[in-house]
């Protein structure tokens, strides 16, 4: 009974067959890419840039800051992207160590602040800060669609990872369009307010993507 | 015919492109590879439907599989996939007591690094013990229970916690 319903399923299904386009990656980092530029567009377009982009002009520390938070987002965003095209023993784990890399921030953060507590807490209670949170979650929104869309038709085999990697590309790649729109070159607020909005997208692709993600 | 990976990702290539004849045999093929597969890893009675549904799975999927690399990694992660899956409605349906005797199945490299042994050791021994006579060899609770020296309720919470652990571990592989 149970050999016959296989055979039929293998049946209905062959005879279902149409051609199907194999997924690439490089598809979807179009994609994600796509959904950087519209997000820097749009924030850039309502907000402007700051004006000491060009080589040379941006401080060092800002730099550093910025290509430490790029390269997280890239390793997220090549980790959620492999993670649509499964195969048991590939190594999904790139992320981790690019977002490990980018701790040395709040923890440079935090030594500065033990060091000058009255300059911590002024960056702190800066009025703008909240402000940039929320400007780097929302303008990592479009390359947060990219990964989601990218994953819901893939297979990603652990939806929970992929909410997380999700939402710290997400956030990741929100706080460099931030970085080029504000002026703030302090370290406690790069680390505090850029970085806050990395750990809430990350939070929130978890909570909120990972039911959708069950195939 | 043999099941071996050059033929399977010539078949699947196929498929890719529409061919039915080579899907229908692709199929035949992955039921074969599957029933294998499950063998080992979950209750006799449970196989057939397992199977079906990584069969449809991985129809639904089929543009996933990338041609530059092996087809049966691919076919396992689904398999693996639907397997936790199964796993998680035993755990949240409670379907304790079945009683039915595991088959036995061959080895493959792709088995061997989810190997069902290795991922026991890595719970703990009494809830490993618990879901290897419960859910793998088939026994009831109560036969579970004399074997392991536990109480009833004893032996259905270690297969609770072990299911749930199980498949954090099988996801994090």
């Amino acid at each position: 009974m149970k050999d016959a319903s296989i055979d039929d399923l293998i049946e209905g299904l062959a005879g279902e067959l149409t051609p199907v386009r194999p997924r690439r990656i490089l598809r979807g980092s179009l994609w994600v890419a796509a959904g950087w530029l519209a997000g820097a567009g749009m924030l850039l377009w309502l907000y402007g840039m700051r004006h000491d982009l060009a080589p040379g002009g941006m401080p060092p520390l800002s730099m550093l800051a910025f290509w430490l938070i790029a390269a997280t987002g890239v390793a997220a965003t090549w980790s959620a992207l492999r993670m649509g095209l499964p195969g048991v023993g590939r190594d999904y784990s790139g992320w981790r160590w690019a977002g490990l890399a980018a701790l040395s921030l709040p923890l440079a953060a935090l030594v500065v602040g033990l060091g000058d507590s009255h300059a911590a807490m002024e960056a702190m209670q800066r009025g703008y800060g909240p402000r940039c949170l929320l400007q780097g979650a929302l303008s990592g929104l479009g390359v947060g669609a990219a990964l989601f869309a990218w994953l819901k038709a893939g297979a990603p085999t652990s939806p929970a990872r992929a909410g997380w990697v999700i939402g710290l590309a997400a956030g990741a790649s929100g706080a460099t369009i931030v970085a080029l729109h504000c002026a703030d070159d302090g370290l406690i607020h790069i680390a505090l307010w850029h970085g806050l909005a990395m750990v809430l997208s990350a939070i929130a692709g978890r909570l909120f993507l990972t039911p959708l993600l069950r195939w | 015919m043999s099941i071996d990976e050059p033929s399977l990702a010539r078949l699947m290539a196929a498929s890719q492109r529409g061919d039915r004849t080579a899907y229908r045999a692709l199929l035949g093929d992955c039921r074969k590879w599957l029933e294998r597969y499950f063998a080992r890893r979950i209750a006799p009675h449970q196989i057939d439907d397992l199977v079906q549904e990584t069969l449809v799975s991985m129809h639904r999927k089929l543009a996933t599989w990338d041609s530059t690399r092996a087809f049966l990694p691919w076919l396992a992660a689904i398999a693996r996939y639907r397997w936790i899956d199964a796993l998680r409605r035993q755990r949240d349906e409670a379907e304790l007591g079945d009683n039915d005797a595991a088959v036995g199945a061959e080895d493959e490299a792709v088995h061997a690094r989810l190997s069902i042994d290795h991922l026991m050791t890595l719970l703990p021994p009494k809830q490993a013990q618990a879901i290897t006579l419960v859910k793998i060899e088939g026994a009831s609770i109560a036969e579970a229970s004399r074997i392991c020296g536990q109480s009833e309720s004893l032996v259905k919470v270690n297969i609770h916690r072990g299911l749930k652990k199980l498949a954090e571990l099988i996801e994090s592989e």
